[in-house]
């Protein structure tokens, strides 16, 4: 296994008497390309923030590169490591382009002047522009552009392509797929769009209301999760599975169905002695994985 | 690059600020014959009360050109505007222009005392250059009325002004450590500041004291800097410039 790039153990932060993360845990490893997902408020942003010092946890700890987030010292090395693209894309709005990149290029002596020539290219961006004047895709671009010349070992994005159409965002995924290939960067970002998090990620971490509840590789995840279904003669019985995976389990009339994260054969197998008539075993996408992990109900 | 940023958040404060003072201070000596002619009837207003005393302290301190120009300029113009513009520059905070501002200088490899220290320290430099630039328009244009006015003099009225003001700056710098906003720094402190040197004076309020160290008036009188006022201002201003870092490295953005 690859070293934890970042390790949060039981994060809790409150808000005026609002917790927003409840003992939250999770790894990035490095090297991949982790996906964040989680509902509106489930606290993503808020555990970004504390990864990058700007945030301090109520409890519980969480490290990057091994350092102390919460520690102020720590916190500058860290940076100086990694990068972050807000959801907003903050920047400052008196600059022009070119000054921002002059900027923020003074912090990094690793800063790549080819990649900031191809960006610069690549997203359209005019040196001369004022920040405050960019459209939300140039505006996009520059904060990624920011981001990848860095030469930063890890990437921390928020909501990366927020706002975006699909032809930004497909543009914005795959400069991000590239500098992953190319630089062996880890990334960790955040998220509502399932379907770019299965286009490009490898890992995927969900959190519902400040908890962790999946961290796994998705491969692991589309393999291994399935929902199986037992129809049966007359109303479902309420079985207690002993097998391990069994998630979820509602019954419908005649039909049980198991939604499982691992050993579905033993889970069929265990099903069989309660005489259904039929049992169909279909994988489930991640999306489902989503809303199940999140308490949504299709 | 950071002093850069700084600047740019700040620039058009200063500038505009810089323009209307320069306005100002030239107003104010080339208004000399005018008022001065003026100023021979006002010393005969018998008005009653705190006023009456206002007026003829006035027009005593205005009966020489020098008097006119502490008057005129150090104890009001100068004195009212730039703890103004100190209040301005002082309040935002790390927060800038705005708060995405603040949010990209945070994600730098920089800690915040560095961010907040270099916000302090360029507001500073640019209230020190208020407070000098354009009081050296008074010297400069004093031989256009016929008169005289000492450097010396500009530079010690000049320097009372900006380590006795500053003290605005550091609660306006400490009030947006504590608040998200931009306004309510600026409203408390210059409510506080205009309670000391307009509202204070004219109700000959002991507080008022603020405006006779920024002013220099014991200089004015008796050729003694206020060396114990300027010292207690710079200290706390000191002291509530180093809370409002502290808090800045404390709280949540």
């Amino acid at each position: 296994m690859p070293e934890a790039i970042i390790k949060a153990t039981n994060l809790r932060k409150t808000y005026g008497g609002v917790e927003a993360l409840r003992g939250l845990s999770l790894e990035v490893h490095a090297g991949s390309l982790c996906g964040f997902l989680g509902r509106n408020g489930a606290g993503k942003t808020t555990t970004l923030k504390i990864l990058l010092g700007m945030m301090r946890p109520t409890s519980g700890e969480a490290r990057v590169f091994g350092r102390h987030v919460s520690d102020p010292v720590a916190s500058v090395e860290i940076r100086r490591d990694a990068a972050f693209v807000g959801e907003d894309k903050p920047l400052f709005e008196d600059m022009t382009v070119r000054d921002v990149i002059r900027f923020t290029a003074a912090f990094y002596p690793r800063w790549r002047q080819d990649l900031e020539q191809h960006y610069v290219a690549t997203f359209a961006l005019s040196p001369a522009m004022k920040v405050k004047t960019l459209s939300r895709g140039m505006r996009t671009g520059l904060a990624l552009l920011l981001a990848l010349c860095r030469n930063a070992r890890l990437l921390i994005l928020d909501e990366p392509t927020s706002g975006l159409d699909p032809a930004m965002s497909e543009q914005v995924l795959q400069a991000l797929v590239r500098h992953v290939a190319s630089a062996g960067t880890t990334v960790f970002f955040s998220s509502h769009q399932i379907a770019e998090v299965e286009q490009v990620a490898d890992r995927v971490v969900i959190i519902d209301r400040g908890r962790t509840t999946i961290t796994a590789a998705l491969d692991d995840l589309r393999a291994q999760y399935r929902r199986i279904h037992f129809v049966f003669d007359d109303d479902a019985p309420a079985p207690v599975f002993r097998a391990k995976g069994v998630e979820r389990m509602y019954r419908d009339g005649r039909v049980l169905t198991v939604l499982a994260s691992a050993g579905a054969e033993g889970i069929v197998e265990e099903g069989r002695t309660l005489r259904p008539v039929s049992v169909d075993v279909v994988p489930v996408s991640l999306k489902e994985i989503f809303l199940e992990s999140s308490g949504v109900e299709g | 690059m950071l002093w850069y940023k700084a600047w740019l958040e700040t620039r058009w404060r200063f500038l505009i600020g810089l323009a209307v003072l320069m306005v100002f201070a030239c107003g104010a000596v080339l208004d000399y014959p005018a008022i001065a002619r003026l100023n021979a009837s006002v010393s005969a207003i018998d008005a009653p009360g705190n006023l009456g005393r206002l007026i003829r302290e006035a027009a005593a301190a205005q009966r020489t050109y020098r008097g006119f120009i502490w008057f005129q300029w150090y104890r009001q113009n100068l004195v009212q505007t730039w703890t103004i513009l100190a209040v301005l520059l002082g309040s935002g905070g790390l927060m800038g222009a705005s708060p995405g501002s603040a949010l990209f200088a945070l994600s730098m490899p920089v800690s915040r005392t560095r961010l907040a220290g270099v916000r302090a320290a360029t507001a500073l430099m640019e209230l020190l250059a208020l407070a000098v630039i354009p009081s050296l328009m008074i010297p400069l244009l004093s031989p256009a009325v016929g008169e005289h006015y000492g450097l010396g003099e500009t530079a010690v009225h000049s320097m009372s002004l900006f380590l006795g003001g500053s003290l605005f700056f550091s609660l306006a710098f400490l009030l947006s450590a504590v608040f998200d906003d931009f306004w309510r720094p600026m409203l408390i402190t210059c409510a506080i500041a205009l309670s000391q040197t307009v509202v204070g004076a004219l109700a000959g309020l002991p507080f008022s004291e603020m405006l006779r160290v920024m002013s220099a008036e014991s200089y004015f009188r008796a050729g003694q800097i206020p060396w114990v006022g300027l010292g207690l201002a710079v200290t706390t201003g000191l002291l509530m410039l180093s809370a409002g870092v502290a808090i800045v490295e404390r709280r949540d953005f």
